[in-house]
């Protein structure tokens, strides 16, 4: 065993990580090699420096608090935790309630359209029925007369607006 | 009576006993604390990580398969969080050098840490490898077999020994060249 083999086995020779008959041979070497000696016990010093090295004690009322403390960050945790394992779900009613609300408000959006499409249908229509009465509402199927013999006038009108269109509605009640 | 085992009381844990939560936490604190101020070099950030660690435990028990012991378990999370926070630290060193420090300036052990700042060893200690600095502190301040700081470090055995055995040449190269430096001057 030469010196550079001693060299490889300094450390594991100092933390007795060594074969019984391996111990043996580098401590026959180091009897007869200062060199060696003398490196090995530089190894042993460093290990011993910093071994020697101490971490200052925080004190007896950390080490009381501490578990407190850490049951008061596994409450935190654990809400946190728990948002993380139902993040995908979450995350999916999320993007529903999006898709619902979008959809919703299309849908007035929507209707608004309509109704004006159905308002301009229905003008047009009535337009060619009754070119005179283009400021009245086309009620010609509906038997209103006889309403207003039997009802109270205000409660027929709002019958009536319910049955019309926001268009048709709008013409009516423009002056009011 | 025998004192009951990590594992037993890891099991009381589940089934809601409190106490057992407390003798769990009580029993390696320290420890946990230790690695995490040799790792970050203040107490602030140590105290931090140190909770953290068994935050993490405790929230993530169920997931803890059992082939190693509770503390080798805690020594993994304990160092992967302290490898975060240092890696955090070198960011926001490298993006904001006006906070360079970690640790609040009301902060005692600061005090500490900066005059361990000045010896030589300390120094080389924190320049060391991360790994290689890792395999130092699980064996010589916590006496973990090189097997068992292979099992943390997610490392063979073999690697867990050639780490550790760099970081003493290194440490060793360190100290001879201070030293021939002082006689020097």
């Amino acid at each position: 065993m030469n010196c550079h083999d001693i060299q490889e086995m300094t450390v594991p020779y100092l933390e007795l990580d060594l074969s019984p008959s391996a111990v043996r041979q580098v401590t026959d070497h180091l009897e007869d090699c200062e060199t060696c000696r003398v490196d090995m016990e530089a190894v042993r010093q460093v290990l011993v420096r910093v071994k020697g090295r101490t971490v200052p004690d925080p004190g007896e009322a950390f080490w009381q608090a501490f578990p407190e403390q850490v049951r008061h960050g596994l409450g935190r945790g654990s809400s946190a935790g728990m948002l993380y394992a139902v993040r995908w779900p979450l995350a999916l009613a999320a993007s529903l309630a999006l898709l619902m609300g979008a959809w919703l408000f299309a849908g007035i959006w929507d209707w608004g359209g309509r109704s004006d499409q159905f308002a301009g249908a229905s003008k047009s229509s009535s337009a060619s029925k009754h070119i005179a009465q283009q400021d009245e509402p086309d009620l010609a199927d509906m038997d209103w007369e006889r309403e207003w013999d039997d009802e109270d006038p205000d409660i027929v009108l709002a019958t009536m607006a319910r049955r019309l269109d926001r268009a048709t509605v709008d013409r009516l009640f423009r002056g009011i | 009576m025998a004192e009951a085992s990590d594992y037993e009381l890891l099991d009381r844990y589940a089934g809601g006993d409190e106490p057992a939560f407390e003798e769990l936490v009580r029993r390696h604190q320290k420890t946990i604390y230790d690695l995490a101020y040799r790792m970050l070099d203040n107490h602030a950030d140590a105290a931090d990580m140190a909770q953290a660690t068994f935050v993490q435990a405790f929230l993530h028990h169920t997931t803890f398969r059992r082939e190693s012991s509770f503390r080798t378990w805690l020594f993994q999370i304990g160092l992967n969080l302290c490898r975060n926070a240092i890696r955090d630290r070198a960011r926001q060193q490298h993006e904001n050098v006006e906070d360079l420090p970690l640790a609040a300036p009301h902060d005692t052990f600061a005090v500490t840490a900066a005059a361990q700042a000045r010896d030589r060893l300390g120094s080389a200690i924190r320049t060391l490898p991360e790994r290689q600095r890792e395999a130092l502190l699980l064996r010589i301040y916590h006496d973990r077999a090189f097997a068992e700081i292979g099992t943390i470090m997610s490392c063979s055995e073999g690697t867990a020994k050639a780490n550790y055995h760099h970081a003493v040449s290194k440490l060793r190269r360190v100290l001879v060249a201070d030293e021939g430096t002082r006689e020097l001057s």
